[in-house]
């Protein structure tokens, strides 16, 4: 007979043991631990691993077409370089690290838009916020871990062009060793602008997804977000301007991905195009994201700390 | 294995067999009921529901004919005028009232006097108090007590019901009985399925039951009973003296055990009808006065029981 | 029992009709579907705002750009893919099934409840802006006003019948019609002109055209093509969703 046993009761000849609940005496990680977990978790959630093939489709398809143009110049980099020697390719025309963000924007959006309902939505629609609430780790660090996974799956999405760019320009110049040395000042503004990218979309797509348990709807709710604040302030301005009113080149401040392309323009010293209005310049922009980022989180932090649980 | 009605089936099943890739539902059931109330027992898994969905004619049988008032009902809509259906599921009308939705399936069976048919039905329920009020708000036994009413408002010939006394309270489930036993009075053929044996005792005799898909018995649970010849019968019995009786009915070859418990006897005898003609004479022999004789499973459950576990 | 004869069922499809149009409306779905409708009234009032009467500019920018590519796909996906919503999956259908009705006009009668506030939405969407906006123009306004409502009630047809349809097949129907409207219509029509061919937003613009010409690209389709292709269309969705609703089985499950 084991003697380690719990006893329940006991006499000389014989034992009752107690099966009750299973204490743990062990040492104990904080919140923080807590949090991290929930982070490796939720972004691996996103990625679709520990989910069926059917879970990954959409992520990986997604950022894959994100990257396809950086991929493509990449792959066709001698190609492209020759052609550049002889002058038929301007290289203004071909994606770099300030216009890739962009031109191809929209499908930073629907990354968001498959994914982020996953994200926050499967909690609130099985109601197992207590399990989470009850724990060590307490609402805000849920809503930030959760906030952080999504901003750095965004970020990864948004980096590997860059990286494919990076290397594309290395193998289109004679020498590579001096290239690297050339080109890495170049695309270090790339990490400072992604990241106010990531933070900025990740943060609007989960706030407004954690207002619907049901993921369809928030999918709905975002893609109607994404497209609406979008397009409505670029008309207003477009007719404004025209107009000669000044208050709309405030306008484009709040849109999401051409207020964000134009703030990665502050970035690399690029300058505004044309088409907009040269009395808002791209400093304001990037401010104007780092606002959204924190009114956004602020928003998220602000309906888990409201939420019934 | 056939309940025999007077005249053609109302409900009939012939080598009725659905099967889903490798896993068999139903296997090969054949049976015919008529007006009355016929109890569907199994245990769960069995295929009380696929049956049912069968008879609904939300199955199509992959195996055999199945034929509700001599259609088809897989293929025929046209026959739904006349059955009712009760099914397990909560429907997604939450947001209607209780009347309200009775009268939306009374208006979908095309019935003339939609409202006053409801009224009709959901007073025969007794959820009256509550006919105003959204059906999303109800107990659910109140709510079984509107899909009910919602079933019978078009007064269907057959009435098919799935666990129908799941979350009711016992007055309500009296009261429920009390329905189906006026509607088979009224020459309706209703079917209920459960897996709980009180229930089905008390509402009627007639059972069909089905363990793993295949039919185990069917017909009156007594005379199931009888049938059983291979289990011995077990008889509880109080006298004055039990010790005394239990000796005497030892000598007795219809009677194979007896058992002497704290306060009363458990006999076992293989011969029901011998053993009701030794025990009078036995007691007299014993000098025993009795005070209870009954059978100790005469009960649906032990019937059941030695059904499913065959 | 009370009784009565009763009457022929199909009296019974504006009670589908009128259960349904409940079941649509009500939560916050229509609270954000009346603020996306709203956005072209916003429009035309900003756009008057600036002193502007600009048919054309409004056109293109708003009823082109807002109405027909955001707010008319979203309205008819929500709102198709809600008509049955997951009654099918969940086997809850079976209520309305187990009725005397022929299949098709179960189908017809939910598919014109949604088709029915999708209208209401979007044609009183492109009224109040058009009132606002493109009417006070005179003759050519009144002229685009009719080509955008014509192009919305085709529109609108055949979006609510191919997402109703698409929903009796599978649970991911609203995504689905999500990454059709953006992928499809989107991004892959300016990309890939062909494509019209099998663009619902291009058959309702086509059939708008009918009315008056805008003076958009020349990638359109003709107005009859348009229609035909329409017809074609909404008959094909309400064919196979009946289709589907007479192969709907509900297995028994753990009984």
């Amino acid at each position: 007979m084991s003697t380690d046993n719990r006893v329940a009761a006991s006499s000389p000849a014989g034992s009752i043991y107690d099966l009750g609940y299973r204490h743990y005496e062990g040492k104990r990680r904080g919140h923080w631990f807590a949090a991290w977990s929930l982070y490796v978790d939720s972004l691996r959630g996103i990625w679709g691993f520990g989910r069926p093939m059917s879970a990954k489709a959409a992520p990986f398809i997604l950022a894959g077409l994100y990257a396809l143009p950086a991929v493509v110049v990449l792959a066709f980099s001698s190609t492209i370089s020759k052609s550049i020697a002889t002058g038929e390719t301007n290289p203004l025309d071909l994606p770099n690290y300030a216009n890739y963000f962009g031109g191809i924007g929209t499908f930073i959006v629907l990354f968001l838009v498959a994914q982020a309902p996953e994200v926050v939505c499967r909690d609130q629609r099985y109601q197992v916020l207590p399990l989470y609430f009850t724990r060590a780790m307490g609402r805000f660090d849920y809503a930030m871990a959760r906030l952080l996974s999504l901003a750095t799956a965004l970020f990864l999405v948004l980096m590997v062009p860059m990286i494919a760019l990076f290397i594309g320009d290395i193998l289109m110049s004679a020498d590579a060793f001096k290239a690297i040395g050339n080109e890495l000042p170049k695309a270090l503004p790339t990490i400072p602008s992604n990241l106010l990218i990531a933070a900025s979309t990740a943060s609007i797509a989960l706030a407004l997804s954690s207002y619907s348990p049901r993921r369809a709807y928030a999918a709905v709710g975002l893609l109607a977000y994404f497209l609406l604040v979008e397009f409505v302030p670029l008309v207003i301005y477009g007719i404004g301007h025209e107009a000669g009113a000044k208050w709309v080149d405030y306008l484009p401040l709040i849109t999401p991905i051409t207020g964000l392309s134009r703030a990665t323009d502050w970035f690399f010293g690029a300058p505004i195009p044309s088409d907009f209005s040269s009395s808002v310049g791209a400093g304001a922009y990037v401010l104007a994201g780092f606002v959204s980022t924190l009114l956004f989180t602020g928003i998220l932090v602000w309906r888990y700390r409201r939420i019934a649980a | 294995m056939t309940i025999a009605p007077a005249q053609a089936p109302v409900i009939e099943l012939v080598n009725a067999a659905r099967w889903y890739g490798n896993v068999v539902a139903v296997n090969d059931i054949t049976f015919s009921l008529g007006p009355g109330i016929t109890g569907l027992l199994g245990p769960n898994g069995a295929g009380k529901t696929t049956l049912l969905h069968m008879l609904a004619g939300f199955l199509a049988p992959s195996a055999g004919t199945v034929r509700v008032l001599g259609l088809s009902p897989s293929r025929d809509p046209s026959v739904y005028r006349r059955i009712g259906l009760v099914p397990e599921r909560e429907s997604v009308y939450g947001f209607l009232t209780g009347f309200e939705y009775v009268r939306f399936n009374a208006r979908l069976q095309g019935m003339r006097d939609a409202d006053a048919a409801s009224r009709v039905a959901i007073e025969r329920v007794g959820l009256q108090d509550a006919a105003d009020r959204a059906i999303g708000t109800y107990s659910k036994g109140m709510r079984q007590r509107a899909k009910v009413a919602g079933a019978l408002v078009h007064d269907p010939q057959v009435l098919l019901l799935d666990e129908p006394f799941n979350g009711m309270d016992p007055r309500q489930r009296l009261a429920m009985m009390d329905l189906l036993g006026e509607m088979a009075a009224a020459g309706r053929t209703i079917l209920f399925s459960s897996h709980i044996l009180e229930e089905v005792e008390r509402i009627g005799t007639e059972i069909l039951v089905i363990v793993a898909g295949r039919l185990a018995a069917s017909g009156d649970f007594r005379a199931i009973r009888a049938l059983m010849t291979d289990r011995p019968h077990m008889i509880t019995i109080r006298s004055s003296d039990d010790r005394k009786l239990a000796v005497t009915l030892m000598s007795d070859p219809a009677v194979f055990a007896v058992t002497l418990h704290d306060s009363e006897l458990a006999v076992q005898t293989a011969h029901l009808s011998a053993f009701r003609r030794i025990i009078a004479t036995a007691s007299r022999t014993a000098g025993v006065r009795l005070t209870e004789v009954s059978p100790a499973d005469e009960s649906l459950e032990s019937v059941f029981d030695y059904l499913v576990h065959r | 029992m009370i009784h009565g004869s009763p009457r022929s069922p199909i009296l019974a499809l504006p009670e589908i009709f009128r259960v349904t149009v409940r079941q649509l409306l009500g939560r916050r779905r229509t609270l954000l579907l009346l603020l996306l409708a709203a956005l072209p009234l916003l429009l035309a009032l900003v756009f008057r705002l600036f002193d502007r009467i600009d048919v054309q500019r409004y056109s293109n920018s708003v009823f082109d750009g807002v109405l027909i590519a955001i707010v008319l796909p979203l309205t008819a996906v929500l709102f198709g893919t809600g008509a049955f919503g997951a009654e099918l999956d969940e086997g809850t259908a079976l209520y309305l099934l187990a009725k005397p009705l022929p299949r098709w006009a179960v189908v017809l009668a939910k598919a014109m409840a949604a088709a029915a506030l999708t209208l209401l939405l979007t044609v009183g969407s492109i009224l109040a802006g058009a009132l606002v906006e493109v009417i006070p123009a005179g003759e050519a306004g009144v002229r685009a006003t009719e080509a955008y409502v014509g192009a919305t009630v085709v529109g609108a047809l055949c979006y609510v019948a191919v997402f109703v349809a698409v929903s009796m097949f599978t649970r991911r129907a609203l995504v689905i019609g999500i990454g059709y409207t953006l992928i499809w219509e989107g991004l892959l029509s300016s990309l890939l002109p062909g494509i019209a061919n099998l663009s619902i937003r291009q058959y309702a613009l086509g059939a708008g055209d009918w009315f008056v010409q805008l003076g958009r690209e020349p990638a359109r389709l003709p107005p009859e093509t348009s229609f035909l292709l329409s017809v074609v269309v909404v008959v094909v969705a309400l064919v196979l969703a009946t289709w589907r609703l007479m192969r709907f089985e509900l297995p028994g499950g753990t009984d």
